[in-house]
């Protein structure tokens, strides 16, 4: 069952080009001509080691590209060449992702994490020590709204499992307000329920004009999300189509699913 | 005012045991937050004391005290801040090893350069001619007032860091320093964050540096060596590089008691002084710093609370 989100306006796209990155003289990453985006939901699988991850990484410039070019293209026309931007900079330009490698700030609780994500720079200054009031004040509704919508505990607490640590993770996204989201494995390890409010929280996205890309190992997940989805392997893509045509393509059967799969 | 009771040396010990607490906990911003191992502090601290000396005694001010004084140390205050941007700017995206030898390179580059510029700040000869700006009678009373100014000073800046600690800024550093890429890729210009910290916390440094610059009112490279650096750093390691109160606790415990208890009231023989004392406290010093890492690395007050203080301030 396909989604088939109806988004009030056509959301922004990335589009990479000849885009290479090689690890130790291995190529890694080796893409032509690819759109994200096209869809408001779109997929991205692949077997291990096929480089979805690295072309997340080298989207958000958290990976520098040996070649090649990635620009996001905002609905409004324009274009914005992100691998020329410091990493820094893509939250500001909507282009945010959740990671697959559980990520933290060991020292900072529940509340400061969120707080940290949603603090305007101009709060962030040496000189504004009396700030965390107004910031408090101005984002607290906002934060419970998605503490209790996945049923956070303690937020002054740290997260201490796997599976809040993620969720927190996906939770600092949102608060980002991300006109382009990746999602690396965002229900990796997360049971059925939260799975399930994840997916919602997606689906609520992409209908307010959102971009989501999922990078996504539970397959149930991609095919009961993605408008689109794309297959990869050995570095590239090498198909594009609707949930149930990639599903029973021989290709993405003989060297991803396995004939039980289909 | 009568003073009599006050013994002219604590005054001296007292006034560094201050200066170290406003150093370690410049240094606790960089180190205890942001986890940038600032191993340069007495060039920055340096800087601000030279530049201070140097103006003081060689420019023909056409005023006089207190604005002679305010004027040198904004000067050397402004200067010590450039001197951290540059530095930060060189090394902030280093990893911890750069970081350490960048910082330490420039604390001897500085104290190369005072040593080397004779004609400017005296070299190895010292400086003199440095002096208050004001005048309450004896020295010593001179003196107390400017220790009462200092602890003034680093209250101010133990406040500024509490505060830190419950702003969004502190939420910030304690980011970049716990995990700099996730900081980045929630918007966070890590590396502009780092340079600022540098050039804010070496500016207080260098004021710092001239008002110790006054209360000796001698300049003398040899105060340029790697004792400012240990002092404020082990005592911010004892007490706990993570908490606000570590570097008061952990210097108190080190410094003064180093520099007030042991040199003022334990019979030690005269000779000691001119040579051992400074060795055997540089020595004292790498032989806590050792200790503490091996047995208690946060320190005596251990890591931060923020679960504590996030519950405090924001509920749950």
């Amino acid at each position: 069952m396909v989604a088939d989100v109806v988004r009030a306006a056509a959301g922004p796209r990335i589009h990479v080009r000849g885009a290479v990155k090689s690890f130790s003289g291995r190529v890694v990453v080796n893409v032509e001509d690819l759109v994200l985006g096209d869809r408001p939901i779109e997929g991205l699988i692949g077997p291990n080691g096929a480089g979805k991850t690295t072309l997340m990484r080298m989207i958000m410039h958290s990976t520098s590209l040996d070649r090649g070019r990635v620009s996001l293209l905002p609905p409004g026309g324009g274009e914005v060449v992100l691998s020329s931007l410091p990493a820094h900079r893509m939250a500001r330009h909507g282009v945010v992702k959740s990671n697959q490698v559980i990520m933290d700030f060991d020292k900072l609780t529940i509340w400061d994490s969120l707080l940290l994500a949603v603090a305007e720079s101009r709060y962030e200054q040496p000189q504004r020590i009396l700030s965390e009031r107004t910031v408090f004040a101005r984002h607290e509704a906002e934060i419970r709204r998605h503490l209790d919508f996945f049923g956070f505990g303690d937020p002054s607490a740290f997260a201490m499992s796997a599976g809040e640590k993620k969720l927190l993770d996906i939770v600092r996204c949102l608060l980002l307000k991300p006109t382009f989201l990746l999602l690396d494995e965002p229900t990796a390890g997360l049971p059925d329920d939260l799975t399930e409010k994840v997916m919602t929280v997606v689906r609520e996205l992409a209908a307010t004009g959102t971009t989501v890309v999922i990078v996504e190992h539970d397959l149930n997940v991609i095919w009961n999300l993605c408008d689109e989805v794309h297959f990869m392997a050995e570095g590239s893509v090498i198909l594009r189509g609707d949930p149930q045509s990639i599903r029973e393509h021989r290709t993405v059967v003989e060297k991803y699913l396995g004939e039980g799969h289909v | 005012m009568t003073l009599d009771w006050l013994d002219a040396f604590l005054i001296t010990g007292l006034f560094e045991v201050v200066m170290v607490i406003g150093l370690a906990l410049l240094l606790h911003l960089q180190l205890g937050l942001a986890r940038i191992a600032n191993f340069g502090v007495v060039g920055f601290w340096g800087i601000g004391m030279y530049v201070f000396g140097v103006l003081y005694v060689q420019v023909d001010w056409p005023f006089g005290e207190p604005w002679q004084f305010l004027a040198c140390a904004a000067a050397a205050t402004v200067v010590a801040g450039l001197a951290g941007l540059l530095v930060g700017w060189l090394v902030a995206d280093l990893d911890t090893d750069g970081v350490l030898v960048g910082t330490l390179g420039f604390a001897t580059a500085v104290q190369i350069l005072a040593t080397t510029q004779d004609d400017l700040t005296g070299g190895a000869r010292g400086m003199g001619g440095l002096g208050f700006p004001y005048d309450i009678g004896r020295v010593k009373d001179n003196e107390f007032l400017w220790l009462v100014l200092v602890t003034a000073v680093v209250g101010a800046i133990l406040l500024y860091v509490w505060r830190v600690h419950r702003s969004p800024y502190g939420r910030l550093l304690i980011a970049v320093g716990s995990n700099e890429p996730l900081a980045r890729s929630l918007g966070k210009p890590t590396f502009r964050t780092k340079l600022w910290l540098f050039a804010v916390a070496s500016a207080a440094m260098g004021f710092l540096g001239a008002m110790y610059g006054v209360m000796v009112r001698f300049l003398d490279v040899g105060n340029l060596g790697v004792g400012v650096t240990l002092a404020a750093m082990v005592g911010l390691v004892l007490g706990g590089t993570a908490r606000v109160w570590g570097a008061v606790v952990g210097v108190v415990l080190t410094v003064g008691l180093f520099d007030i208890v042991i040199q003022s009231y334990l019979p030690l023989p005269r000779e000691w002084y001119t040579q051992a004392i400074p060795v055997l406290r540089e020595a004292a010093f790498g032989l806590t710093l050792m200790v503490v890492l091996l047995f208690r690395p946060l320190g005596l007050l251990g890591d931060m609370r923020r679960d504590r203080l996030m519950g405090k301030i924001h509920g749950r």
